[in-house]
């Protein structure tokens, strides 16, 4: 199960897991998205690298207004993922 | 578990459901689980996306090893196509040279203990493993 919302705060929520299956609605979602975006990943259980393609090509859209995905609350499985990715080298990432 | 999955992601969810099975089924160790589910998913879609010659279901096998897991995928009269030999991603590379294709393999191939592939009779199989080591 893959839920994704938009929060009163503004910020963004993702929970369950993110995989290939469920990366386009992900991808729909963000592509609404504009200016800076926070990603509130506390709920967020998994992600594959069709997860990671939808992060990356909203990061990069955003970047071209030089704003950019902020990703908060991330497990430690899923930093461990980032890391192995070279994402925490392209991302804002606060962890748990 | 032996179990064969028709060529969907819309199948994800019941090889996950079918893996939690098997982790508690066989008292095998849940920190093991992300990277399985992960390679699993990631050799199960690569298959689905490349192998588009044939329409046959996608075999699953999962055994117990000692400390883990040994998982294999088969994918049936397709060409050869050995995921061992996917082209490294530069991981250091800035954001505008960065594109999200190749990276599932790449993540198989970091995280796998042990990975070997297999062809004979149009038959593509990738068995890998993973284990609970002694600094996890």
């Amino acid at each position: 199960m893959f839920e994704i919302e938009f929060k009163e705060s503004g910020e963004v929520a993702v929970s369950g897991r993110l995989d290939a299956a469920q990366a386009a609605r992900a991808q729909e979602v963000l592509d609404g998205v504009d200016g800076r975006c926070v990603l509130d990943m506390s709920a967020l259980e998994y992600i594959s690298s069709a997860g990671l393609g939808v992060l990356l090509r909203t990061h990069k859209r955003l970047m071209g207004g030089e704003e950019g995905l902020e990703l908060i609350n991330v497990n430690k499985h899923i930093a461990d993922i980032f890391r192995y990715s070279g994402f925490d080298k392209l991302f804002v990432i606060k962890t748990i | 578990m032996k179990k064969r999955y028709g060529r969907s992601f819309d199948n994800i969810q019941e090889i996950v459901s079918d893996t939690e099975w098997f982790f508690a089924e066989e008292h095998i160790d849940d920190s093991l689980r992300m990277k399985v589910d992960l390679s699993v998913e990631e050799l199960f879609v690569n298959m689905v996306n490349y192998n588009t010659e044939t329409d046959q279901d996608i075999l699953i096998e999962m055994r117990c090893i000692e400390s883990g897991i040994e998982v294999s995928l088969t994918d049936f009269d397709v060409e050869r196509f050995d995921p061992t030999l996917a082209a490294e991603v530069d991981i250091d590379a800035p954001l505008s040279e960065r594109t999200p294709g190749g990276l599932g393999l790449y993540l198989v191939l970091k995280m796998a203990d042990s990975i070997h592939y297999q062809y004979k009779d149009r038959k593509s199989k990738i068995t890998f493993t993973n284990s609970v080591q002694e600094s996890d």
